[in-house]
């Protein structure tokens, strides 16, 4: 059974790309075929983040207009022989997507692979709807700020009114990613809590991911920093991965080392 | 909120702050896109009630009392 997973965040820039990319090579890693595809016409990124960028022919408009088949689209990862990558158009038309022809790759996608993730544009717009009107889960990514937290709020509420699932009485199963936890702040009282962003937004959360220098270099060479094994954030998102094929993982340890008492009473 | 905070009370650090004011924000927020349908809705009467008359704007607001959802809606006529 093969299933479709949405990123979203409705603020830009809390890491959603980022994150779509570590966590499809952390699901190609168990052994899933994953293809990830770029939903943000006219905005592409996720090639970057995925060190393809000079590999790109045709993309996915064209696959969806027919001027070129999916096979010639596709494109296999440098490391990972079961992940494949499917960039988006550049084009400026953001009303090309076509609803009907959205279902159509999402079901030709089906066909191929375990995993399709589709990564959304920002904002809760055109774009937006096609990426989530067929998924069957969503992920959410919020860092612990404000106009983030309160952006992610706003998209929760209106997935399932676009959602064709939803709207034939099944669930979309969502789930909040926490990006860019700085610890130290938390504990000092100056960074919103895992426990604060979960009862705001009233979703399960499937992933803690501490905010890391070296997310920043692992994105300049374009190999996602999941596949370095020293890595912190690395560890987050191999643990999400496989949260989300359905392995119980025990939640990083960000706490700063302090002690035992302090820990007894955060 | 831990037990140190409660027994001993805290100086309201910024993320407390944060945590209140998304709370109040939200709160207002969700009032009022818990119809996602309002707005296309809303311009659907609209062309109804143009045929008939003339209209400037409607208002419609939710409610709910004890176990009963209100839709209330308010047509203000040219």
């Amino acid at each position: 059974m093969s299933i479709v997973i949405t990123v979203t965040s409705g603020k830009g820039g809390v890491g959603k790309s980022t994150t779509l990319a570590n966590l499809a090579v952390g699901m190609a890693d168990e052994g899933k075929k994953v293809v990830a595809v770029d939903f943000d016409i006219g905005l592409r990124n996720l090639d970057m983040l995925l060190g393809l960028e000079n590999r790109i022919v045709y993309n996915v408009i064209d696959v969806m207009e027919g001027k070129c088949n999916l096979s010639q689209a596709l494109i296999n990862d440098k490391h990972s022989k079961s992940l494949y990558f499917l960039p988006a158009s550049q084009t400026s038309d953001k009303n090309i997507l076509d609803k009907v022809k959205v279902k159509e790759l999402l079901d030709t996608l089906k066909k191929e692979f375990d995993v399709i993730l589709l990564d959304s544009p920002a904002g809760i717009e055109g774009g937006f709807e096609h990426a989530i009107a067929f998924a069957d889960r969503a992920l959410i990514i919020s860092t612990p700020d404000v106009s983030s937290v309160r952006d992610a709020d706003r998209v929760i509420g209106i997935i399932d009114a676009k959602s064709e699932k939803a709207q034939q009485g099944e669930e979309v199963v969502k789930h909040v990613v926490i990006n860019r936890v700085k610890p130290e702040l938390v504990e000092r009282g100056d960074m919103l809590n895992t426990e604060d962003v979960l009862n705001i937004l009233a979703l399960p959360l499937i992933g803690v991911v501490p905010d890391c220098e070296k997310v920043i270099s692992s994105t300049n060479l374009g190999e996602p920093i999941i596949r370095d094994t020293k890595a912190q954030s690395g560890e987050a998102y191999r643990r999400i991965s496989k949260r989300i094929l359905g392995e119980e993982v025990d939640y990083l340890d960000l706490s700063v080392k302090k002690g035992f008492f302090k820990r007894m009473f955060t | 909120m831990s037990l140190l905070t409660s027994l001993f009370g805290k100086k309201s650090s910024s993320a407390n702050v944060a945590r209140d004011r998304l709370k109040l924000v939200l709160a207002h927020e969700r009032a009022s896109n818990a119809l996602p349908y309002m707005d296309e809705m809303k311009a659907e009467i609209m062309e109804v009630i143009k045929k008939y008359t003339q209209v400037k704007d409607i208002h419609i607001s939710s409610q709910n009392n004890q176990n009963i959802d209100v839709l209330e809606m308010e047509i203000i006529l040219k």
